[in-house]
């Protein structure tokens, strides 16, 4: 229970400094999540036999 | 654009804008209000449009892409993004002057849009401080938007 407590709070002061970055700097921080939300979103959209687990299908089928 | 008569008048608005105030949030892009020259025409957007693609910058379906960022442009459509537009603060970008709209706009225009989204956005420049409820009550009031800020503390707020 300590820890997790510990750990909220070590979150919302990353919060804290995240929010007193300047502007251009959090602008800069927002680009580089779209390009990581992008990347998982191409990831997701991409065609099952590429997936892990359709390539291990055929394993198991053995 | 605004010099080449493109434009009235522009302000930065949305997740953009809010990132002045609050930590940065995922957003995908950059959304402008704008006064255009015949906003009663059916292609209000067409000069932007050409104007920019003339200098290079492509449009991408509704948006064009300015740098990293898509942006779209949208006319200030009522009163209140009027108001916006027309009282947004100069703020400087890397030594570039950009007019970005008001904590308290942006507020009252994420109320008056009222998805959760917007609710979270008026949440997190509450929680940065740089507008306060009552300032937030007294322009949403003047904008008709007084049931929409009750409901809003109502749900947020109210024990």
């Amino acid at each position: 229970m300590r820890d997790i407590q510990k750990l909220l709070e070590r979150q919302a002061r990353w919060q804290k400094e995240r929010a007193a970055l300047s502007w251009p700097e959090k602008i800069r921080m927002a680009e580089a999540i779209r390009e990581s939300a992008k990347l998982l979103r191409e990831g997701a959209k991409a065609p099952d036999r590429e997936s892990p687990r359709r390539q291990r299908a055929p394993l198991t089928e053995r | 654009m605004r010099e080449s008569g493109v434009i009235q008048n522009y302000a930065l608005f949305g997740a953009a804008a809010q990132m002045r105030y609050t930590e940065p949030v995922a957003t995908l892009d950059a959304d402008v209000l704008v006064a255009v020259n015949s906003p009663e025409s059916l292609d209000v957007l067409r000069e932007i449009y050409e104007f920019c693609a003339v200098r290079g910058f492509p449009a991408e379906g509704e948006a064009i892409r300015v740098g990293a960022w898509p942006t779209q442009f949208v006319p200030a459509f009522d009163p209140l993004t009027r108001e916006a537009m027309e009282q947004a603060e100069t703020a400087d970008f890397e030594g570039v002057p950009l007019r970005v709209v008001r904590a308290d706009h942006l507020a009252v225009i994420a109320l008056s849009v009222g998805r959760a989204r917007d609710f979270a956005r008026i949440l997190a420049l509450l929680e940065s401080g740089c507008v306060s409820r009552e300032a937030i009550a007294g322009l949403a009031t003047r904008h008709g938007l007084k049931e929409a800020w009750r409901r809003f503390e109502s749900r947020f707020f109210d024990a």
